[in-house]
């Protein structure tokens, strides 16, 4: 009966081509995404911060969205195309980029004008950091392009638009078994920390057990409801990502803090841009170019300064520092220095004669410190000269200009309000012996405190016109100090405020500048803190893997039966990638949730800290709405992929095998 | 006169289990006709089952056709094949593979839900089907609250959801008690008589065999028509 064709022991000719594994058509589609996807960032970041103007964090977020677009869509053709996840395609196309950028672009990287900031900042850390920037770019690129493989595949894989998720929805719903009861009891485990949550548990457990002994002795049957493996696994997927994501906001909102409190303080003390002259005490047009500066837009104060190094010297003690001679009029405009005073008053630097005398103990010091220098009390000195003094001059006495100096270097120096300093400058008069130092006491007028040791303890101010007169150099300054409006657009308005002034002899300076190795030194801080933080929910996301794998075996039958209905691959698939989004959202909503809770707390209590150490007498905390935003994009990003290898598994099974297992 | 709605073709089966060969399929030709009631009967380990999944697309031959309207259906993709399922074949099988979490109507609407057809739409097709099955009272309960029978009926009812052209029953009352046995194959006559249903029905019971106008038996992998 049997036709004489086919014998049994070969295959029929096979009607259907066996599956393709790799697709050249496939895999340009997918190079071209994974390929050009940085270049893609760098021609829009360049198109949107030059051409549109736009500022550069903005930018920089556009470009890298643009980047990842464009990668997604290259997977998803490359996926569409051949109706299957395209792995091997987007792989391939990964190592290509990691070859071109480690051969080739390696090599002509010297010669590159025009590179990414970010590819510089790399460059200057040295070759170790810019292959793994370099290569984690490209895995990065890779990895958006096989998110956007598996999306078009779960869409468009069963040959028609079906984005829709209903039955697996439910599916999915069914085999987690996440009743809100459940969910709140993992919320309020990881709430109190795990420890007494596990404690609370044990404690019911003991109870159950107890129950159970007394059911046996009185012979009655006892059924201990028990949790099913699958639940529990969940449940500790949960409670990984959670955890993952908790650590990520936290710390990260306290390194965001930190640096937020860094810039405000050097900000406050600092202006937020400099115009300097090439040359040397030239600048004597300065009142003429404040006019020119001030009237460019976005500019919003300019103050001139007289910047010198100094020894300072009271009694026995000296130390070296900067002093600053100041406008004081205008300086308040310009930095928080008049904000900052703690004790005395800043405008006392132009009214020397309203300094109070030194308080009493130090009297008697000053005096002999007066008398010792040849000055004799001045005018200031009141009291002093009430108290009738024996020796008491007859020539009016000389008023002390004022001097106002850091909180750490009135403590090292132990001068305070009233007291006299002697600001020592090396480059003095000529004696006979060639060049002698040049001293002058100067009396303190007030005290600030700005919170970084490194102003408070270095830095001095004296009125501009006794800077002038002290260092010799006329009418001339060192330069203007400019407050801009948008502390964030320094870069630009700098730039158009050297435009104003013609170019050279100028040149500008903004804080960013003033200050890139700290903030490049922080960034840099942060981008591994996160990195080894994520680490967390990358360990969470293989919980997930096992979990679901788990929940697959457990399902084999149920699967079986779908596919018997018609449900097809991506439809399998669509209900374990819904469960790993289910675990993902939910532990990263409870990680959102308990890093928002953490840090109020630390922002509300305060954590002290010794600020003999850190300067700063609280954890500073400051919680930036992107920063969270980013942490959950990537703990979803990481679950959706933990997703798909068992996804893959359940899709693939044979139907007969899960029918079989009975 | 029409072709056969379904034509099989020289169809075998071979599993490599190590260095065994098992042969469970060895040349079955079989035509089945639109609104036949077939009963497929044979010993265990005759192949019964394995030639239904082959029929229902579930497994693949190693050689032979399966022709349905004069189309071999293994030409087809594996999502062609899924709709394949989804719109033509229903399944019942032995245990009645109902999902335990579902009520019986969420179980009887699965099909159409997969086949994305809205939910109120499907509702009500999954209610006609269970009235017509004889469970219009037990909607809302789970399998795990229903009798073996009528476990057995939703099962059936699911496979009816769609209307399927073919039915394809693997033992349906193979865990049954003979009484209630007697009433699935009751109702599958009736269903073949009032629906116009093709159905190929795997059954041990010779009795409830005879009671079907065709007969085919399988034996040792090879068709032996009675």
């Amino acid at each position: 009966m049997a036709p004489a064709g086919p014998s049994p022991g070969e295959p029929s000719a096979a009607p259907r081509p066996p599956p393709q594994v790799f697709s050249g058509r496939s895999f340009s589609l997918a190079a071209a995404g994974v390929v050009l996807a940085p270049a893609v960032a760098s021609a829009v970041h360049l198109l949107l911060s030059d051409r549109v103007g736009l500022p550069s964090a903005a930018a920089a977020g556009l470009a890298v969205l643009a980047a990842a677009a464009w990668a997604a869509a290259g997977g998803g053709l490359a996926s569409a195309l051949g109706r299957r996840l395209a792995f091997h395609e987007i792989a391939a196309a990964t190592l290509l980029l990691v070859l071109l950028e480690l051969g080739p672009l390696a090599v002509m990287l010297p010669h590159l004008r025009g590179l990414g900031l970010v590819v510089l900042s790399w460059q200057a850390q040295g070759n170790l950091v810019l292959a793994l920037g370099l290569v984690s770019t490209a895995l990065l690129s890779g990895t958006i392009a096989f998110i956007g493989a598996t999306l078009a595949y779960l869409v468009l894989g069963s040959g028609r638009l079906d984005a829709s998720l209903g039955y697996e929805l439910f599916m999915a719903r069914s085999h987690l078994k996440l009743s809100p009861r459940t969910v709140l009891g993992l919320f309020l485990v990881v709430v109190t920390g795990v420890v007494p949550g596990l404690l609370v548990a044990m404690a019911w457990s003991l109870w159950r057990d107890a129950a159970e002994r007394r059911a046996a002795l009185r012979r009655e049957l006892f059924q201990r409801p028990r949790m099913p493996a699958t639940l529990l696994m969940t449940l500790i997927s949960i409670g990984g990502v959670a955890i993952g994501v908790w650590a990520l906001t936290v710390v990260l909102s306290v390194m965001s803090g930190f640096e937020a409190d860094l810039k405000r303080k050097i900000l406050g003390a600092h202006a937020h841009g400099v115009v300097l002259k090439y040359g040397q005490n030239d600048f004597t047009e300065w009142r003429d170019a404040r006019t020119k500066v001030l009237a460019v837009p976005g500019v919003g104060a300019a103050t001139p300064f007289l910047y010198n190094e100094v020894m300072l010297s009271a009694g026995q003690n000296l130390t070296g520092a900067v002093v600053k001679g100041i406008d004081v009029a205008t300086v308040g405009t310009v930095t928080d220095l008049s904000r900052n005073v703690e004790e005395g008053k800043l405008e006392w630097l132009d009214r020397a004669g309203d300094i109070p005398t030194a308080r009493f103990p130090r009297e008697k010091d000053l005096e002999k410190l007066l008398g010792e220098s040849g000055l004799g009390p001045s005018k200031g000195l009141k009291a002093n000269e009430g108290a009738g003094a024996p020796g008491a001059q007859t020539r009016p006495q000389p008023v002390l200009p004022g001097i106002v100096i850091g909180r750490e270097l009135s403590r090292s120096l132990r001068a305070f309000v009233g007291d006299t300093v002697n600001v020592v400058s090396p480059f003095g008069d000529l004696g006979p012996a060639g060049p002698q130092p040049k001293s002058r006491p100067f009396r303190v007028a007030a005290v600030f405190y700005s919170g970084m040791y490194e102003y408070d303890s270095k830095f001095a101010y004296v009125s501009l016109g006794e800077a002038q007169r002290f260092f010799g150099t006329g009418d001339s300054v060192t330069g203007l100090e400019l407050k801009v409006k948008d502390v964030d657009a320094a870069r630009p308005v700098m730039r158009r405020v050297l435009t104003a002034l013609d170019g050279y002899p100028y040149r500008v300076k903004d804080w960013g500048e003033m200050n890139r190795n700290l903030f490049s030194a922080l960034m840099m801080e942060k981008v591994v803190m996160a990195v080894i933080l994520g680490f967390i929910v990358l360990v969470a996301s293989f919980i997930i893997i096992a979990t679901l794998i788990m929940l697959v075996l457990e399902k084999t039958r149920e699967i079986a039966v779908l596919k018997s209905m018609g449900a097809g691959l991506p439809s399998i698939m669509k209900i374990f990638v819904a469960e790993g989004l289910i675990i993902g959202a939910v532990g990263t909503v409870f990680g959102l949730l308990l890093g928002w809770g953490t840090c109020l707390l630390v922002d509300k209590v305060g954590i002290p800290l010794d600020p003999e150490v850190y300067y700063i007498s609280n954890l500073p905390v400051l919680m930036e709405p992107a920063q969270f935003g980013l942490v959950a994009l990537a703990a979803m990003a990481l679950s959706y992929l933990a997703t798909i290898y068992p996804a893959t598994k359940a899709a693939r099974l044979r139907p007969v095998e899960g029918l079989r297992s009975e | 006169m029409p072709g056969p709605l379904v034509r099989i073709e020289g169809l075998w089966k071979t599993y490599l289990l190590g260095e065994r060969r098992l042969e469970v399929l060895r040349g079955v030709d079989l035509e089945i006709r639109a609104g036949e009631l077939l009963a497929l009967t044979g010993p265990s380990g005759a192949g019964k089952s394995t030639f239904l999944h082959v029929v229902g697309t579930l497994d693949s031959p190693t050689s032979g056709r399966v022709l349905f309207e004069g189309r071999d259906v293994f030409e087809r993709d594996e999502e062609e094949l899924a709709l394949f399922r989804n719109e033509t074949v229903g399944f019942v099988f032995q245990s009645h593979h109902l999902l335990p979490e579902f009520t019986a109507i969420e179980n009887a609407m699965m099909p159409a839900l997969i086949r994305r057809t809205g939910r109120a739409v499907a509702r009500r097709r999954a209610e006609e089907i269970l009235a017509l099955v004889g469970l219009a009272d037990r909607m809302e309960h789970k399998p795990g609250e229903l009798s073996g029978g009528e476990q057995q009926r939703v099962a059936l009812a699911r496979a009816l959801c769609l209307q399927p052209r073919l039915l394809l029953a693997d033992e349906p009352t193979g865990n049954l008690d003979p009484q209630t046995a007697e009433g699935i194959h009751a109702l599958l006559a009736d269903l073949n008589v009032k629906m116009g249903i093709t159905a190929v029905v795997v059954t041990h019971n010779e009795r409830l065999a005879q009671s079907l106008p065709r007969r085919v038996r399988l034996a040792a992998g090879l068709l032996v028509q009675s």
